[in-house]
């Protein structure tokens, strides 16, 4: 156990760093400039296995990595916010491709006007692009699931964004067990998927196709993804073993009794956590996985507990209609037999989870003037 | 039952460095034994303007990933900022270290000393960093003077532990940093032992 008191952003940098890639491209944007600027480092010490690019733009930074990818590199690249937005045409691109693409995205609003607090629309509005999304909770975390991520699109031949909060996670400094360099490298071995270019052998790749053909690939890559929960936890099981840690796409703490939880994805997660004990019979579900969203698991955890009452922490809203979270949570237990109220508790503009905004919204039951969408604010 | 927590938070200006003595003062606390996080409450960042970081210390891994908005510790770097600022919300029979000269004591803002309400202790950190040679184009940086001081009070970190931690951050003047974080923790006063 190698423990060091490091930031989120240094964590993923490490994680980077260990997965042994070929290739960095990225563009730094403010919170996410410290994981640039730490494998930028790592590079002039001659601490990076591979490559880092400067590039001028987001847009390229993805650009450069598609093309590394297809010749069978390991790459990675961070972003955020408006540098997210900015690579929107190029994250489709490398789902449809099939490009095993690790990302890091730090939330940060998205403007106008210029926001730094970490409202996790930038990547939520990603949701539709064909990249497996995982929310991370801490810098542990953060290192953990950046490594295996690699593990888990070089399997399924999609890219993964690994995301957590601007400031809440990624300029918090503390304490992460960073595995030695050998240890790390022998876990996550060498890329084993195949290059798509050869040197000297000429191909036309994804180049003009049909509807027909392309109604193959989205239902391919669908069910593809549809697979990541149990990829992940094999992952984490073989993980568990030689790092004594290990992750579920969704899991849950519960108290004897208790009928009401709370949802949430990020380092809001442990924030609730942390009020359990002053929250009335309450427990907190920690959703990780949101692409693919793990419809079942979920379900299981509400039925297994009798679970009656959801509230779900949505640091986002999409305008006219709410959270995210809560959006997906609904359509995900429709099919339930005892449907759980869906209660929607928005943070949205990032701002800070409080013991009374959680109070005020465990205390609002269908009984008492009950509201399905709920402004944090109006609960400090 | 929940573990117990101590919540320091730090107000100081842009350029005196409290966002890394925030994390050196973590990694030290850390290295006595105990579990800790700093942070930092960030805007539009520039040198003079007002800043706000944060340090968690406790026994369990398991924190809020909430700002501090209760302190048991409130250290002020620049005692220029407001009294209110420095104030708010610290609980009673909490702490307030501030740099301040002792002639200055008066100016500290009124109600901090009525009542006995918090156990206010100052050390004199511009002069002790001044004295040193710490200053970056004319500014001190009282820094390592208040890490010292807050060590002193707070007895959560050692000045060894802080010495080791300084030395992965700081590379500038570290024979100077480390004098200054030992006269800090040397020379801290309560003020009340002052007055009286």
């Amino acid at each position: 156990m190698a423990y060091e008191l490091i930031s989120g952003c240094q964590a993923a940098a490490l994680a980077a760093q260990r997965a042994g890639v070929d290739l960095v491209a990225a563009y730094p944007i403010t919170p996410q400039t410290a994981i640039v600027e730490t494998l930028a480092s790592f590079e002039a010490q001659g601490e990076l296995k591979g490559e880092f690019v400067s590039v001028e733009s987001e847009y390229s930074a993805l650009s450069y990595c598609n093309g590394a990818v297809a010749a069978g590199a390991r790459v990675f690249t961070a972003t955020s916010s408006h540098g997210l937005a900015y690579m929107h045409e190029m994250t489709q691109w490398c789902s449809g491709a099939r490009f095993p693409i690790v990302m890091v995205n730090v939330n940060r609003t998205v403007g106008a006007p210029w926001v730094l607090d970490p409202d996790q629309g930038d990547s939520l509005s990603q949701r539709d692009t064909g990249w497996m999304q995982i929310y991370c909770a801490n810098a542990q975390e953060v290192f953990d699931i950046t490594l295996q991520a690699f593990l888990l699109s070089e399997e399924l031949l999609l890219p993964t964004m690994v995301v957590f909060d601007g400031f809440y996670i990624s300029h918090t400094y503390e304490p992460v067990d960073v595995p030695e360099m050998e240890q790390a490298r022998e876990f996550i071995g060498p890329p084993q998927f195949q290059a798509q270019v050869v040197p000297g052998i000429q191909a036309n790749l994804h180049g003009l196709s049909t509807g027909e053909a392309q109604l193959q690939l989205v239902r391919k890559r669908h069910e593809d993804m549809l697979r990541a929960p149990e990829i992940f936890a094999d992952i984490n099981n073989r993980f568990e073993k030689v790092f004594g840690r290990g992750y579920m796409p969704v899991e849950a703490v519960i108290p004897e009794g208790a009928k009401t939880a709370f949802l949430a994805a990020g380092s809001t997660a442990e924030t609730v956590r942390w009020f359990l004990p002053e929250l009335e019979s309450c427990g907190l579900i920690q959703l990780r996985m949101f692409r693919p969203f793990p419809k079942d698991e979920l379900g299981r955890i509400v039925e297994e507990h009798g679970l009656d009452r959801l509230i779900i922490v949505d640091r986002n809203c999409s305008t006219g209609t709410g959270g995210y979270f809560a959006q997906e949570t609904r359509a995900a237990l429709y099919g339930l037999n005892e449907r759980p109220v869906v209660q929607d508790l928005l943070l949205a503009g990032g701002i800070d989870l409080t013991e009374d905004i959680l109070a005020g919204a465990a205390q609002k039951s269908p009984g008492d003037g009950f509201v399905d969408l709920q402004w944090g604010v109006e609960l400090r | 039952m929940k573990e117990e927590m101590y919540e320091f938070r730090l107000h100081g200006r842009g350029g005196q460095g409290i966002v890394v003595a925030a994390s050196i003062f973590a990694e030290a606390v850390f290295l006595e034994g105990r579990y800790a996080r700093a942070f930092s409450l960030f805007g539009a960042e520039r040198r003079g303007a007002p800043v706000t970081a944060f340090i968690r210390a406790g026994t369990d891994r398991l924190m809020p990933r909430s700002r501090i908005y209760q302190p048991n510790f409130a250290a002020v770097f620049d005692p220029t900022l407001s009294g209110e600022t420095m104030l708010s919300g610290l609980k009673e029979g909490g702490t307030l270290l501030v740099n301040i000269e002792e002639e200055d004591l008066d100016n500290l803002p009124g109600d901090a000393l009525e009542g006995n309400r918090f156990r206010i202790y100052a050390v004199d950190a511009t002069g002790i960093a001044r004295r040193h040679g710490l200053t970056v184009a004319g500014f001190p940086v009282v820094n390592t003077v208040m890490l010292g001081a807050m060590a002193g009070v707070s007895g959560l970190a050692s000045v060894d532990n802080l010495v080791v931690s300084i030395k992965k951050r700081i590379t500038a003047s570290l024979e100077a940093n480390i004098n200054a974080v030992n006269e800090g923790a040397d020379k801290v006063r309560e003020v009340g032992d002052l007055v009286r």
